[in-house]
This record gives structure tokens, sequence and C-alpha cells, in this order.
């Protein structure tokens, strides 16, 4: 399976409502689905184009996005926090692997003075842990009562 | 200034005339070492400290003990969200006597009754300080794991260890004896 990352576009928000709007893809991330295409187009606007490290997952050949990928900045710059999102219609077939290892080589290449990626996973979200394990990442423990 | 005390442990608000007492602790090398700041060098950067740090965070306290004011030590907690975050240091003339275990008891007890949102207080401890990390053994924290190369102490990364204390840890075991049917 081979992906691509790109940054997003404002034109990208019909592509990206398919997982948006979705309460099965949004069900572990730490936003609500969106019910229309306004409130996402202020999130692209204010949010996903000044980030610092956020980018479209594209199948390879296909310049639709299919997911997100995103590295916030945490308190210190060492540590970055890895968060994805796909489309349901693609998962089980290896892309948010292919999509995290992907965004593995990049930010550690590219992020001055990152040592760490770290992301966090619920305890209820299994098909989540084996992405993460599978692209290369660590259990370090479980952290009780976080959210 | 309400006072929560522990053994002969208690925690009270800082003022600036606590500076001098301040400086005795973070000029030490022993104190600081897994500390991102550098030893201080003049007690004018302690002063500054309690003003610009100390003063406005949302919770920080001196560690005092047997009675006199004059803190051995600070303790201070973060929120963020339904957490918060504990970290403490002690003169090097009171290590070894549980004054930072009891300081660490005092100031969960005190953040889980102030603060009815907090579901968790964490601490992290340098892999390499045994010390602080029996601290919080001994205050009843979880030991949950060990997050590699999470800071960049004086140029160089650290794996530290995280420990919880979570509400639920903190109620009291049910009474065993029964009274009767």
């Amino acid at each position: 399976m081979e992906v691509t990352l790109r940054r997003f576009d404002l034109s990208d928000v019909d592509a990206m409502m398919a997982w948006a709007s979705d309460p099965e893809a949004a069900a572990y991330c730490r936003w609500e689905p969106y019910d229309s295409t306004e409130p996402l187009l202020a999130f692209i606007r204010d949010t996903v184009l000044p980030h610092p490290w956020f980018r479209a997952v594209c199948l390879a050949g296909d310049s639709r996005p299919v997911g997100a990928v995103s590295l916030a900045p945490t308190a210190d710059a060492c540590r970055g926090e890895l968060e994805y999102v796909l489309a349901r219609a693609h998962w089980g077939k290896g892309v948010a692997t292919a999509a995290t290892k992907r965004a593995l080589t990049t930010v550690f290449g590219e992020v001055k003075g990152l040592e760490r990626v770290e992301t966090l996973v619920d305890v209820d979200n299994p098909a989540s842990q084996r992405v993460l394990e599978k692209a290369g990442f660590r259990r370090e423990g479980l952290l009780r009562r976080h959210y | 200034m309400e006072a929560e005390a522990e053994g002969d442990v208690s925690l009270r608000e800082f003022t600036e005339a606590d500076a001098e007492a301040l400086f005795e602790w973070a000029s030490d090398p022993r104190v600081v070492r897994f500390q991102r700041r550098d030893a201080y060098a003049h007690v004018d950067e302690a002063r500054r400290y309690i003003i610009d740090h100390v003063l406005p965070h949302p919770w920080y306290r001196a560690i005092c003990v047997a009675g006199a004011d004059r803190p051995v030590g600070s303790i201070s907690v973060k929120p963020t969200e339904c957490r918060a975050s504990v970290g403490y240091r002690v003169a090097h003339a009171h290590w070894g006597r549980g004054v930072a275990t009891r300081a660490v008891s005092a100031a969960a007890a005190e953040v889980f009754a102030e603060w009815p949102w907090l579901a968790r207080l964490e601490a992290i401890a340098d892999v390499e300080n045994p010390a602080s990390q029996r601290v919080l053994e001994k205050a009843g924290f979880t030991r949950e794991g060990v997050l590699r190369r999470y800071v960049v102490l004086k140029g160089r990364p650290r794996d530290m260890v995280v420990f919880s204390l979570v509400r639920g840890d903190r109620e009291e075991k049910p009474a065993e004896e029964a009274n009767g049917p």
C-alpha cells in the first residue's frame, strides 16, 4: 500500500467531509463530527492551513485525500504528538499504517529538534493500537483517566 | 493563607520574602540536577522567579517543616483539561526524611478537594532519579511506564518514568466490620 502526503487546500473540503462527518471515523478522535461544510471550511482555514505540520493522505496516483495525519507541537520542541484519521471506506487495507510510516520518516527529517513522536490511543481502540505497532511505535504504558 | 498539614510538613503560599530560602535550594546543583533550569547564581534570580512565575501560578506552595516558617522546598500543580501535573523540590539538608512524600500527599489531598473536575494527577521522574520515583510510589502513585526521550535536559534527551494518582485511588476502603444484619 503506497500513500503520498501533501498539504491541504480549501478545495479539499468536500473530500474531507467523507471522514469529518462520520461518527465512526470520529469515534476516538477529539473532535465532534461535522454537520455541514461551513464549519469544516473554517477549520481548514483557521487550523489546518496555518498548522506547523498537517497533511492530507492520498492513495498513490490519486490526488483526492482519504484521510489526514498531523504532528502537533507540545510544551517541548523535542516532542510532537501524532494524530490521524481515515475515511471508513479505506479502513482495513493498510492505509493508516502506510500514512503513519510516511509521516514519521518525514517529520524526523523536517522538524528541527524532534526527538520523540508520541500518540495516545484509547484502550478500547485495538485497531489503532495495531496500526501504530506496525508503523514502528512502541507501547510504553497505560495512562489512567487521561481524558 | 490556608495551610495543609501532613505529619510535620505543611504547605503555604509563597511571598517575595521567601526569596532567600528559595535561593538556597535553587542554587544547589544537587537539587536542580534533574531540572531544566540551571542553578541560580544570585538571590535576585530567586526573587524574580517568585514574582514572575510563582505568584501568578495556579497552584504553587512552599513546603515548611516542624512548625518553622522558613520553607525547605516547593511543590506546584499545573492543571490541563481533566488532569494536573505535580512537581517538587526540597533543599538537600532535608532529603531522606519523607518531606517530599508528605508534601506530595498533602498537595494531592488539597487539589483533589479544591478541583472537582480533576480526575488524574500525574508526575514524571527521570529514570536516573530513583529517589524521586520512590517519593511518588510512597505517596501512593502508580507507575505507568517509561516515556522515552521525553524531554531534553541540558542538551541531552532524557527518558522519564510517568506516575499517576487518579481520583478513585484515594477513596477510603469500605469498613471491614459488619455491624449486624
